[in-house]
């Protein structure tokens, strides 16, 4: 009688234990590759990194040069994806969680569709870009980027508009309509109010996920090795750059490729992490 | 849940369809209630109800959870319009007009008709903010007077004195019974002519609840005031009349006094006997 349960004990203890190891090291074999991208890239890229990365425009074979003109077109097609995207998401997301609660049936389809949006690959965006607007206007553009990039944030922007949104407890909604407001006003000065952490998180995610992009441009931004004059032109961005720059067999373009890494995944990372920060901080205020 | 056999032999509802309900007291009616029906997705949850609420008295409805009189108070402001699916048929008479004619403005309906919450949600904006919200849309004050009507309502709801201070802090910042008077505030502050309070210290701890009672029983000076309750001991205590109801049926309604100390149904005796509910 006394042997049994101190067996059970031991066998609880090894079977913690074995679940354990097994989960951490799942955990760490995950994260490693993932530590060990970062560190390449961050150790080569650190190497290859000069202040001429931000003044110079790529270069030629053979000569030195930076990605100033690259930076710039990724910035400016970024801006312009976010532009297009985020306005339409959250207005989108808006009309999932508030306005559409009569027609059941039509919501959920919208849901799903936005969802398959959200997983369809991002070169698929940008052959669709490139069919509705490069062969129409003939010639590849900024512009266009920015209109695929757009539509990658989009449904990131619905989704999480709409999810947020739908965490507003529905008593807020009531409390603001039995005062004799009007449901537009509610939902801008008091609903967006309460949802504003989650949907700036949203649009910040999606600013992410396009920085990193290079498919979609691919088939409307295409490249450029000078200045663009204005973005209704092939225009330069740094995934680009980076893969036709890793691709090719020149020393000096391999640098610059690494240190095109290293800034884009810079920026991913400090948007990423200030995104989640700011969402976390936000919760614990409300919560205190 | 009560149980079924209570109510089997209890004799419910013979008199549905009857002629409105009589005055309870000699007040003036403010809300006259007449054959209303109430139906969620398909079930009947109020079952031809009638009802006159007195001008500036406190009526309290109580009655076993389940039993309507949540969906009652909400379709005195029609709040329940908010959702698909719910229907009200029969009439509720504010001062002679029928709330629920498609013709009667919702948002003039609900400057009339204020409304208090079960749980205080203050919106995410300062102290000031809260209670100049309504205000801010049904009238263009001059910002002078809205600050007076922010303290008046600040004042009817016992709160000015620990908030002149942080006006301009967070309305969420505030503890649950300071966050609950808060939000009688806000109603307050367009001045209603009817207060609605569902279960409004169903939150709160004794003592502010004891606050929230006693500002109840001065808010009923200018106010005619309905308060759903669970808690028999508070009806008994705040109100003047009161409204018992099973299973979407006003069973009895009459003086609280008299409701307590002589029911004159037998399922009302049960109920506030503690016997079932």
């Amino acid at each position: 009688m006394m042997q049994s349960p101190r067996r059970l004990m031991i066998r609880r203890r090894a079977s913690n234990l074995v679940s354990k190891l097994l989960g951490t090291a799942a955990t760490l074999f995950g994260l490693s590759w993932l530590v060990w991208i970062l560190i390449v890239t961050l150790l080569n890229g650190a190497r290859a990194l000069s202040p001429r990365i931000f003044t110079e425009i790529t270069p030629p074979p053979g000569s030195d040069g930076g990605l100033a003109n690259a930076l710039i077109g990724s910035t400016l097609m970024s801006v312009l994806g976010v532009l297009i995207g985020a306005p339409l998401g959250i207005a989108a997301g808006t009309y999932l969680a508030e306005f559409a609660e009569r027609r059941p049936v039509w919501r959920e389809t919208i849901r799903f569709v936005n969802d398959i949006l959200l997983s369809a690959p991002s070169i698929v965006l940008g052959l669709f870009v490139y069919t509705i607007y490069v062969r129409q206007v003939g010639h590849f553009s900024g512009i266009a980027g920015g209109v695929a990039l757009g539509l990658i944030v989009l449904p990131v922007v619905v989704r999480t508009t709409d999810e947020t949104l739908r965490l507003v407890p529905n008593m807020m909604r009531e409390a603001a309509l039995s005062l004799g407001i009007p449901r537009w006003k509610v939902t801008v000065q008091v609903l967006y109010r309460a949802a504003l952490p989650g949907i700036l998180t949203g649009v910040l995610l999606g600013l992410a996920r396009i920085t990193g992009e290079t498919a979609p441009l691919l088939f409307t931004a295409l490249n450029n090795q000078f200045w663009s004059k204005n973005l209704d032109g092939p225009t330069a961005s740094v995934p680009v750059v980076i893969f036709q720059f890793a691709m090719s067999p020149y020393d000096a373009w391999h640098s610059l490729a690494w240190a095109g890494a290293f800034v884009v995944t810079m920026v991913v990372l400090v948007l990423s992490v200030g995104a989640r920060a700011y969402l976390l901080k936000n919760r614990m205020d409300s919560n205190a | 849940m009560p149980s079924d056999e209570i109510v089997a032999d209890a004799p419910a509802g013979t008199d549905r369809g009857a002629a409105p309900a009589p005055a309870p007291g000699p007040e003036r009616s403010k809300l006259v209630v007449k054959g209303l029906d109430f139906y969620y997705r398909g079930y009947h949850a109020l079952k031809s109800v009638n009802l006159q609420i007195p001008e500036r008295q406190i009526t309290a409805i109580i009655g076993p959870s389940g039993c309507g009189k949540s969906t009652l108070l909400r379709v005195f402001n029609r709040i329940y319009s908010v959702y698909a699916g719910l229907e009200a048929t029969g009439e509720v008479l504010l001062d002679g007009e029928n709330i629920l004619d498609p013709g009667f403005s919702l948002n003039r309906l609900r400057t009339q008709v204020g409304m208090v919450f079960q749980k205080a949600v203050p919106f995410p904006l300062s102290i000031f903010e809260n209670v100049a919200f309504g205000l801010r849309h049904h009238l263009k004050l001059p910002r002078g007077q809205t600050e007076d009507r922010v303290e008046k309502a600040l004042r009817e709801a016992a709160l000015w004195e620990e908030v002149k201070d942080k006006l301009h802090t967070s309305g969420l910042g505030l503890s649950g019974g300071q966050q609950q008077r808060l939000c009688i505030a806000r109603a307050v502050a367009l001045r209603p002519q009817v207060l609605l309070l569902d279960e409004p210290t169903s939150a709160l701890d004794p003592i502010a609840t004891g606050r929230v009672e006693q500002l109840l029983s001065d808010l009923q000076r200018e106010y005619t005031i309905v308060i759903v309750t669970h808690n028999m001991q508070q009806a008994a205590r705040v109100s003047t009349y009161t409204a018992y109801m099973y299973l979407g049926e006003m069973v009895e309604f009459g003086a609280t006094a008299e409701l307590f100390t002589r029911p004159q149904r037998r399922q009302t005796e049960d109920y506030i006997t503690g016997r079932f509910g």
